[in-house]
């Protein structure tokens, strides 16, 4: 086993990752850019290393100082998280040689599945149902066009080097086609460094379900079942569950031996994920391989009780799978809910700034993987998922419940956050009917606004501003028995008050 | 003793009172009465008659936020800060509209000139924050005044962008 690992990347997957090396007795390194020296991640590591100003590009995504970083704490291995380097095969490649293990695929296997075209080849010819579309990159406008045309619209462009959203593009019809290609190249091409893009026919309100797999370095393949991450916007997941609703047992057991067998054919290793789209009649087509750790991994974490970034690190070292498919059960039901700072009430842009107030929400069944803290200054540089809420229960029910008990509980003052516009989806009488597709929010929360407080709210909160204790020395007042003495009445002390007062 | 606040630009005054070790608590129509205790780190526990509330408590500047229960409140300190948000002041005069950068970002296009007529929904820029390319869209059909800001430059929240006029 490892004695040292480097985690190369920042927020909550970082801190989670530094978590299980410290369980499994692994010293964890950070490294961390100029925005980030104050990071949760920073704070939670053994070690940490400086790599470079904030922008990614000469920090997180630049290999020579990851690796200078490795070398000088003498780590012998690095975890890439998800985004950055993680599926990356030149990073891996490049760790190969200087005797690095990277925690992931290897480059032969990363750069087949990265490649959405040739991965949809080998795909096809083991059999596995693709998505009909384009067999190679899109080339000029016109040529495009009849592509479309022979594909038939709706179309979907989708980034050759793709994933997670970026570079992805709905084509309605031939007018859209120009400008939709124009923004998904350059979007493309600023996401992943390659414009190149090709066409897929549209799979109108599909389902997407993605199967969990683990294989080592031995041949040994499972799948640790499905995610339901259909709740989308910007083509992002912000809700994921398991087991869905959508599947039978029949189709379960059918999608998980496709997962394993498009494994399998890919030479893939470590933790992977196959994404399907299922369309109305329950047809599933092959999507794409995530060849990373996923941000949704707890819920399956939950509901099978297998420590998914343990195994990664164990397959890394060389161990074989402890895990038959055979002794693998789902458990009760687990919701993840992404928690990112954005105005969901506008067009879900990013929002960035000071937290001021932060309180996480506990209790049983409830888990939070975090990466900020009171006080953080959330940079606009990187991806802006703050937290996941993640819950079990033994029903999906249940499940529900709890969630919107735990976001209801979650206190982040200072941005704007998802919260609100997430409890709005738990509770909503269609995701409690399961009638999760990917247009779900296009269809149910166009143009939503947070609903207003009402007036007793709104007067306790005006009390609360004017009472607060903000102005006076901290921890004073905690805990004291005020009653007994009147002097430290909270109100007694608003005489010295200093907001807006007229007494 | 009577607190005056800002709540989406509109003043609010709120009493507060002691009475018998309670807080009386008086805004317009509403009257509460609150046994209060404050707690540490910005938190101020209410119980109303029986009912539970607990305030959480954040400030910015000038700005108050509150949680309450889950939802949230944003109350200005009015006063020599500036609290007064002015809000479409400039912009009302004339049918001049404003365009402005939704969150802090780059400039990675612009897709129209100053004095080209744009459609309702045309977009007229591209703003990238966080990864994502945001288009920024004309609100309504118009001809554009004067642009502010070139391709490539960092712009902060609410910057103003493009100006635009009505067609004549």
């Amino acid at each position: 086993m490892f004695k040292k690992i480097l985690v190369a990347n920042r927020g909550e997957i970082a801190v989670r990752i530094i978590r299980a090396c410290r369980e499994l007795g692994i010293g964890a390194v950070a490294v961390y850019s100029e925005a980030d020296r104050a990071g949760l991640h920073v704070q939670a590591a053994d070690e940490a290393v400086a790599i470079g100003p904030p922008p990614a590009i000469e920090s997180y995504l630049d290999m020579d100082r990851i690796v200078a970083a490795a070398r000088a704490t003498g780590a012998e291995a690095v975890h890439p998280g998800y985004g950055f380097l993680a599926e990356n095969a030149e990073f891996a490649r490049r760790l190969e040689r200087e005797g690095i293990v990277f925690i992931g695929p290897n480059p032969d296997a990363l750069e087949l599945v990265g490649d959405k075209l040739r991965a949809r080849a080998a795909m096809e010819k083991a059999g596995i149902p693709i998505i009909p579309g384009m067999k190679s990159a899109a080339g000029d406008a016109s040529e495009t066009a009849a592509a479309a045309k022979r594909i038939g619209f709706p179309v979907m462009i989708k980034a050759s080097a793709g994933g997670g959203g970026k570079g992805m593009r709905i084509a309605l019809g031939e007018d859209d086609l120009v400008p939709a290609l124009e923004a998904g190249r350059r979007e493309a091409k600023a996401a992943f460094g390659d414009d190149s893009v090709y066409l897929e026919k549209l799979i109108e309100d599909p389902h997407h379900v993605e199967f969990q797999v683990l294989a080592d370095n031995r041949g040994n393949i499972v799948h640790l079942f499905e995610r339901e991450c259909s709740i989308q916007r910007r083509h992002q997941k912000i809700v994921e569950e398991t087991p869905s609703m959508f599947l039978d047992p029949a189709l379960r057991q059918k999608m998980g031996k496709t997962a394993r067998e498009a494994l399998r054919v890919s030479a893939y290793n470590n933790a992977g994920t196959v994404e399907f789209l299922l369309d109305k009649d329950r047809n599933f087509y092959f999507l794409e391989v995530n060849a990373r750790l996923q941000v949704e991994h707890p819920v399956t974490e939950l509901t099978t009780g297998v420590d998914l970034v343990h195994q990664q690190i164990r397959i890394a070292a060389g161990e074989p799978l402890g895990l038959k498919q055979e002794g693998l059960q789902q458990r009760g039901h687990a919701i993840e809910c992404r928690i990112y700072a954005e105005d969901p009430a506008n067009n879900f842009l990013p929002s960035s700034g000071k937290i001021l107030a932060y309180r996480e929400p506990s209790g049983p069944g409830v888990r939070v993987d975090g990466g900020v803290y009171n006080g953080w200054n959330v940079p606009l540089f990187y991806d802006p998922i703050l937290a996941k809420l993640i819950v079990w229960a033994e029903t999906r029910e249940l499940a529900c419940a709890r969630m919107v008990n735990a976001l209801r509980d979650y206190v982040i003052l200072g941005i704007n956050t998802s919260v609100p516009f997430l409890r709005d989806v738990i509770s909503h009488p269609r995701f409690r009917d399961g009638d999760t597709t990917t247009g779900f929010v296009k269809k149910y929360f166009d143009g939503w606004k947070e609903g207003k407080p009402g007036p007793e709210v709104l007067a306790l909160a005006m009390a609360a501003a004017a009472l607060g204790g903000l102005d006076r020395p901290r921890g004073g007042l905690s805990g004291a028995r005020r009653e007994a003495d009147g002097a430290a009445s909270p109100w007694l002390s608003l005489g010295n008050w200093r907001i807006g007062g007229k007494s | 003793m009577d607190f005056e606040f800002l709540l989406d630009g509109t003043l609010k005054v709120i009493s507060l009172e002691k009475k018998g070790g309670r807080l009386v608590i008086r805004l317009g129509e509403t009257l509460l009465e609150a046994d209060v205790e404050t707690l540490a780190d910005g938190t101020v526990s209410f119980l109303v008659g029986q009912r539970s509330y607990l305030a959480h408590l954040g400030r910015d500047g000038t700005r108050i936020l509150v949680s309450v229960g889950g939802e949230k409140v944003v109350v200005q300190t009015p006063g020599q800060d500036g609290g007064h948000p002015k809000r479409g002041e400039e912009a009302g005069q004339k049918g001049i509209s404003l365009v402005k950068a939704p969150m802090p970002g780059r400039v990675i296009k612009l897709s129209v000139a100053e004095g080209e007529a744009v459609r309702k929904n045309q977009t007229l820029a591209i703003v990238e924050a966080m990864k994502m390319e945001n288009e920024i869209k004309s609100p309504h059909e118009a001809k554009v005044r004067k642009i502010f800001v070139a391709a490539g430059e960092l712009v902060d929240s609410n910057r103003t962008l493009i100006e635009l006029e009505p067609v004549t």
